[in-house]
């Protein structure tokens, strides 16, 4: 078998964390740490990691671009649009951590098969990837779902300036992907920064309205979805199985990050890490013809 | 309406470069602005465009900025010319500079204040690893004549006296105050400067700058003459937030670009210097000022916590820049608001 | 010289918390019409947890926002329209951009006490149209003074006009407020605010340390109405401050029948504090979170006190109302 090629395109907290968990991946070889400053605290990481890295931004791959077979593109929404004009040019795949929205939504629980067919794949946001394959299960099981919402906390110190500046972005992405796999037409989406000390796990409440729930079917399939969701998201559990409550059926579940690069409450955006991690794996799988 | 507002700026430059044959030096050099792309590297670049067809001089500029894209969108006039170059770069990681650079202004660097809160480190590496990069990378360009450096006013600190402040001023500084990290990072800029000159013998000059206005000034900043213009050309009413006594001072944007290219040909190697309006006035008579140019009855509400004992008071001694630079303002704080205006709605139309 | 407080009244929004969000719009129009006559300065109307919050997590409100919004600005004439704002529940293109189009006033974006920064680009936009913007420092009890100044002072660079701080869990003694007002008075520029719950019977002694201390806003609903135990009671802080000699603009006689009417014709039942709300108020815990606790208790048959304890104990915020189901499936799990 051979590994995949990839290359982490920004040497920020997502950029380093991503690094540190490819390294354990049997299907994936990061031969490139991307940034724009070799003193950033995640460069210094890669270097002592022994990885190749560059400070050339994107320049770094058009000067090689044999070298690379897929990129994580860690960057700005901003700046994720700039990367793939010219990404697309060179044929290469680009699994999109940011907000951009350029490619096909993923989450690998739903829909990991599918993105094979495309080269850019978005992978919405960290509350979307807690909640959107609970809120697929729900449109799976039950008739006539009129409304879903999903709810997540996350310990204020796991959310930096972007994430801050950005919450319109997250809800309206959030919501946008909870529409698109779930096939309900009415979603919101709502996050609450708690500042308590020890810092929150990142826990995620998914409701629906619904007539006349089926909870056997919805229990069944909820349990299949979560241990599904484990297999590439080691710290997703289930807090709270399906509940139907004051008219609405309410599921909790709580992601807690590896504690990789990031401190365990980050589980936010360790999820998001995982999910794209499973993405790359199934290119590479793909290509060595692994079912 | 484009032509309009360009003539509204290019009538300005007119207006502000008194003295256009003392930039023959400039004639055939380059100049390279960080922070090109922004309030002062447009309106130094309009003043360049001016200086070089009415002088019928070729002063060459690289505007370095990180937003290139915008830039062009915005002032397509000036992104077009042919002494313009655009360099696309964040200047905390700038390695070199192209290699024929004679004078450098560096002005990178966001003064609004609500990035500052909201991203302190990045507002702290801006200033600090941003001016070593470039400082650092001046040592490398065989002939270099001039490093310009806009620095701050705030790193006086707090001035509640009535003297205007002179350049050997040192105020209090608000440890509580979470936007000090802009007025501590720029302090360290200024130590990295002297740093430079002293061992690398680089030929700095620090400016200091204050308050200014005009065109290419987003009225969504937070400073208080956006605020009361944007509340002004929104039909009112004009809020003045806090002690409505505070004297601030403005500085017309073409002016602001006329005394940064004299600093560039007749700053004093080493020499530190206010920059700024002289003329003071207070939030309550600038509103008002503000109020009288409004062709509709706008209101003025008054917002303070409780009665300030002191005023606050950041007017320039501009005794220096006049002196040595021989810069006079031409452009008066009433015309600098009916200007501002006009512009806005030709911008807006 | 003369003291002129100004009253922002939230008894069409924070009421909204009294009665699972049910307020109609003709009950709206009443109170709306009642509050102009009497000369109240803000009336402020929507769901409790305000624009765009509406949601099975903190309740399904009766009216849309788009249709209490319109009700309201049809019936005051004289005072402004207030909404309140959270970021993380409204958003600037779904939510804000149409409730200014329809004619909001006034807008007071709020966070929790400790993360202002996430209220730069909606007070940003407030101004940008040119609207009054306040901010908000919600459960203002679970920050020391030191960090609610830091906090307010990022809104007032963000563009706030003035800066209040609620006490939304009713958890504050009059010196508590007289500490952290007279911090945020000489940390601030602009004017001071204060919201008031009554859960230790605090409301309107609060509010009247909340102004001996420098502050010039104050928010009180008729009859107290509103989350939990109910807010400072704005017929009685009225009178108490023309008594002391304040200046509100309202006309004491028909803020008097403002409440009647509104005792009448939009409550169920008037406020008063009960043995929960005590307990409530003692943890700490979200007003708006009342409701919510006493059915979830009743449905599964444990002491709504215990609930509020561990509520508490969790530090949770405003907008966690899930974190009610898992506290009361862990004290279910805990009993066994």
């Amino acid at each position: 078998m051979k590994k995949l090629r990839v290359a982490i395109l920004g040497s920020g907290n997502i950029g380093t964390d991503l690094l540190i968990k490819i390294q354990r991946s049997e299907f994936l070889e990061c031969v490139l740490f991307i940034g724009r400053n070799l003193s950033s605290p995640g460069m210094a990481k890669a270097i002592a990691m022994g990885v190749k890295v560059s400070d050339e931004s994107i320049n770094a791959i058009v000067k090689n671009p044999d070298a690379v077979d897929l990129i994580f593109d860690a960057t700005s929404a901003k700046d994720a649009k700039i990367h793939w004009e010219v990404l697309d040019k060179l044929g290469k795949i680009v699994v999109d951590m940011t907000p951009a929205k350029l490619g096909v939504f993923c989450i690998p629980a739903v829909n990991l098969d599918e993105v094979l067919e495309h080269r850019n794949v978005n992978m919405i946001t960290c509350g979307g990837q807690a909640s959107i394959p609970i809120a697929y299960v729900i449109g799976k099981t039950q008739k006539n779902v009129e409304y879903i919402e999903v709810v997540s906390s996350i310990a204020s110190r796991s959310a930096g300036p972007a994430t801050r500046l950005n919450l319109d972005e997250y809800i309206d992405t959030t919501e946008n992907g909870i529409k698109h796999f779930s096939k309900v037409p009415r979603t919101k989406a709502i996050l609450n920064l708690n500042p308590a000390d020890p810092c929150i796990d990142m826990q995620t409440t998914i409701f629906a309205q619904v007539e006349n729930p089926d909870m056997d079917s919805l229990l069944y399939e909820v349990d299949i979805m979560v241990k599904k969701i484990q297999e590439y998201v080691p710290g997703y559990s289930l807090l709270v199985p399906p509940i139907f409550e004051n008219g609405r059926i309410v599921i909790m579940v709580k992601a807690q990050g590896l504690g990789d690069y990031l401190p365990k409450y980050a589980g936010n955006l360790d999820i998001i890490n995982c999910a794209a991690i499973a993405v790359a794996e199934q290119y590479s799988k793909n290509f060595n013809n692994i079912k | 309406m484009k032509l309009a507002k360009n003539k509204v700026v290019f009538e300005d430059c007119k207006k502000s470069c008194t003295e256009i044959e003392c930039f023959s030096i400039l004639d055939n050099q380059s100049i390279l602005v960080t922070g090109g792309t922004g309030f002062m590297g447009k309106w130094i670049a309009e003043m360049v465009s001016y200086i070089n067809e009415t002088g019928n001089y070729n002063i060459k500029l690289y505007l370095l900025g990180r937003d290139i894209s915008k830039f062009k969108e915005e002032v397509p006039h000036l992104a077009e010319k042919p002494f313009v170059s655009l360099i696309k770069q964040d200047v905390r990681y700038l390695h070199n500079l192209p290699s024929d650079v004679n004078y450098i202004i560096h002005a990178a660097g966001t003064p609004d204040n609500r990035e500052h809160v909201s991203n302190p480190l990045k507002t702290i590496e801006t200033f600090y690893k941003g001016t070593q990069s470039v400082l650092d990378a001046a040592t490398r360009l065989t002939d270099l004549r001039k490093v310009v450096h806009l620095s701050s006013h705030q790193v006086y600190g707090k001035n509640e006296t009535e003297q205007f402040i002179n350049e050997n001023a040192f105020g209090a500084f608000e440890a509580l105050n979470v936007a000090s990290c802009y007025a501590e990072a720029k302090r360290i800029a200024e130590t990295l400067c002297s740093h430079y000159k002293n061992s690398m013998r680089l030929p700095i000059v620090i400016l200091r700058p204050f308050a200014f206005i005009g065109p290419y000034q987003d009225l969504e900043k937070p400073w208080a003459i956006n605020s009361f213009i944007r509340d002004a050309m929104l039909g009112g009413p004009i809020r003045v937030l806090g002690n409505g006594l505070t004297q601030r001072s403005y500085l017309y944007a073409s002016d602001m670009a006329y005394c940064i290219l004299l600093s560039l040909i007749k700053g004093e190697n080493g020499g530190i210097y206010n920059f700024g309006s002289k003329v003071g006035i207070s939030l309550n008579d600038l509103a008002i000022k503000i109020q009288n140019q409004s062709v509709s009855k706008i209101e003025i509400l008054s917002r303070s916590s409780k009665d300030f004992d002191n005023v606050s008071k950041l007017v320039p001694n501009t005794d220096k820049i006049t002196r040595q630079l021989n810069f006079k303002e031409t452009i008066t704080l009433d015309k600098a608001i009916e200007r501002t205006i006009l512009w806005n709605q030709l911008n807006n139309d | 010289m003369i003291k002129q407080i100004l009253i922002s009244d939230p008894t069409l929004r924070d009421g909204n918390h009294a009665c699972a969000h049910q307020l109609s719009l003709e009950q709206i129009a009443i109170y709306a019409a009642a509050a102009d006559k009497a000369g109240v300065p803000i009336v402020e109307v929507g769901h409790g947890n305000g624009l765009g919050a509406s949601s099975l997590q903190v309740g399904l409100c009766k009216e849309t926002d788009k249709d209490m919004l319109e009700t309201a600005r049809k019936h005051l004439s004289k005072s402004k329209l207030g909404i309140h704002v959270i970021p993380g529940f409204a958003t600037i293109k779904r939510d804000l951009i149409r409730a200014i189009d329809i004619g909001v006033d006034v807008i007071r974006i709020a966070s929790h006490c400790t993360e202002a920064d996430i209220t730069q680009r909606h007070l940003g936009y407030v101004r940008e149209r040119g609207k009054e913007a306040y901010g908000v420092l919600m459960m203002s009890h679970m920050a020391s003074a030191t960090v609610l100044v830091e906090e307010a002072q990022k809104m007032e660079l963000y563009g706030a006009e003035g800066i209040i701080i609620m006490d939304s869990a009713g958890a504050y003694l009059p010196s508590d407020v007289q500490e952290k007002v007279t911090a945020l008075v000489n940390g601030l520029k602009v004017p001071v605010g204060f919201h008031a719950h009554n859960n230790l019977g605090m409301a309107v002694a609060n509010s009247i340390t909340a102004i001996e201390s420098g502050a010039k806003i104050l928010d009180g609903t008729a009859r107290g109405f509103g989350a939990g135990a109910g807010n400072t009671q704005l017929e009685v802080l009225v009178a108490v401050l023309e008594k002391m000699g304040y200046v509100t603009g309202i006309d004491l006689y028909k803020m008097l029948d403002a409440s009647d009417i509104a005792e009448d014709k939009i409550m169920k039942n008037v406020p008063i504090i009960k043995s929960e709300s005590i307990i409530s108020g003692l943890s700490g815990v979200f007003s708006g979170f009342a409701k919510h606790v006493t059915r979830i208790s009743s449905e599964y048959k444990v002491d709504p006190r215990d609930v509020y304890r561990e509520l508490g104990k969790r530090k949770i915020v405003g907008g966690q109302e899930d974190m009610i189901i898992e506290v009361v499936m862990d004290l279910i799990r805990n009993r066994k």
